[in-house]
């Protein structure tokens, strides 16, 4: 043996005189992509076992050295690290990559479902692209996020992904409805609806006017400040201090209106509130 | 004259001894789990910032997944897999058992590293992407008989997406490089 290397020293064919002494190799491919097959070359001569081990697969079965071992699109479906390995007497093993193919879906979360107009970074989406078999596609990509309502674009922008993964964030529209979010890539799209409702209150009135049995007081129609009227079920709150003390009454907007009867029959002040916002004050006189 | 047994007041063997066997899986899960070191660096998280406490539980999960899918796959079962993993990471993990319980493989993680980085966590905290810089030892064996032994270095794609009471791992994929 130590004559050997010394040969091989002297001629400078030290690797090639290592491959000698192996009684099998194998040569891996130095890319592959997911669900495509390819193949490994053998050199030796004889029969060994052959084992492929990566994510999804632990495959073994005969081989004859010298020649090519396929690999199917499916052993090679899910993208990692795969392992080959070539046993006879001794075992030799490399490894190599398998990436994601083309982008074949796009996992698109939007969030919220519901917003408020007229809000700043209140929309905001992540799109992540998959191949046919879900492997994440890592190679960046131009993802397209459109945001349009039945009658106006408000966004759309093209996003190279990073990391495999693209997303935005922006202002809610300035009226009520459906919001239509969409994202493409090629001729992938994806679609999420997100509903705009009115935001709070603005320039909230009362008028009031005493009745028989107490007093009658209502909101005028109630908008938020982009004009849209406030969803029926909103809750406006009248407080009614009078000589009685002081009364708290919670109603619902019904078609873009509140009303409430108050039991005061003195001198009485009226206010009103929606969430954080105050409305006008009115004074109704005692009854007579 | 016999000798009498004596038996301590308050201390039942029969329960000792079932306690004892009781805790000796959950002390060579410990074991297992504590073989995984995992460290994560939040600083490049974006575009949302990880909180401490989500930080600590990023790390918890992540490891106890590791250790799972040590199991899982040296063991050829499929229990261990599913609280930790969900989505295509359990399909291709599941998979994975199958075809080794078919061909007699099975893989030996060991002396398991994580270098782990938050690359991208969604405005709403909803998923996280991580890069593992991962070391271990392999060990790929065909029945009892040897076939692979390394020290390696694999990154890894990770997506982990928060459930009821954990983090899971829905996508697990090696690359070359980051």
């Amino acid at each position: 043996m130590a004559r050997l290397v010394r040969i091989c020293a002297v001629m400078g064919l030290a690797a090639a005189c290592a491959n000698a002494g192996a009684a099998q190799d194998l040569r891996v491919p130095d890319s592959a992509v997911a669900g495509e097959q390819t193949s490994i070359s053998t050199t030796g001569s004889g029969k060994a076992t052959f084992y492929l081990a990566g994510p999804g697969v632990s495959r073994k079965n005969e081989v004859a050295l010298g020649q090519e071992v396929r690999l199917t699109g499916h052993d090679l479906r899910d993208a990692g690290y795969y392992l080959a390995i070539l046993c006879s007497e001794t075992c030799r093993s490399a490894g190599f990559y398998v990436s994601a193919g083309k982008a074949a879906s796009l996992s698109f979360i939007v969030h919220p479902s519901r917003v408020p107009v007229a809000q700043d970074e209140a929309v905001n989406g992540v799109a992540f692209p998959f191949d046919q078999y879900r492997n994440l596609v890592l190679a960046p990509v131009n993802v397209n996020f459109r945001l349009n309502t039945k009658d106006a674009s408000l966004f759309s922008r093209a996003i190279r992904t990073q990391n495999g993964v693209a997303w935005f964030r922006t202002a809610s529209g300035k009226s009520a409805g459906a919001l239509q979010v969409v994202a493409s890539l090629d001729d992938l799209t994806t679609r999420r609806a997100v509903q705009q409702v009115a935001s709070d209150p603005c320039n909230l009135r009362i008028t009031g006017q005493r009745t028989k049995t107490g007093i009658l007081v209502q909101t005028e129609p109630v908008h938020d400040c982009s004009g849209n009227v406030l969803p029926d079920g909103t809750i406006v709150t009248f407080t009614a201090t009078g000589p009685e003390g002081r009364d708290t009454v919670d109603a619902p907007i019904k078609q873009g209106i509140a009303r409430a009867q108050m039991d005061s029959s003195g001198a009485t002040t009226i206010s009103v509130a929606s969430g954080v916002v105050m409305g006008n004050e009115i004074r109704v006189g005692a009854q007579p | 004259m016999k000798a009498a047994t004596k038996f301590v007041p308050g201390f039942h063997f029969p329960l000792f001894f079932a306690g004892v066997l009781l805790l000796v899986p959950a002390l060579n899960s410990y074991a297992a789990d504590a073989m995984v070191e995992v460290q994560l660096d939040v600083k490049k998280a974006a575009p949302r910032a990880i909180e401490e406490l989500t930080e600590g539980r990023i790390l918890r999960d992540y490891r106890f997944a590791w250790t799972s899918m040590a199991q899982a796959l040296q063991f050829n079962t499929f229990d261990p897999l599913e609280g930790p993993f969900s989505g295509e990471a359990r399909r291709w993990l599941r998979q994975t058992v199958t075809s080794q319980q078919q061909s007699g493989l099975s893989h030996r993680y060991t002396d398991q590293n994580h270098r782990l980085e938050a690359v991208f966590y969604s405005p709403e905290g909803d998923v996280v992407e991580l890069h593992d810089t991962a070391q271990y030892h392999l060990q790929i064996l065909d029945g009892e008989k040897d076939i692979h032994d390394e020290n390696v270095v694999v990154h890894y794609v990770v997506l982990m997406t928060p459930g009821a009471d954990r983090w899971t791992i829905r996508q697990l994929q090696a690359v070359p490089q980051f």
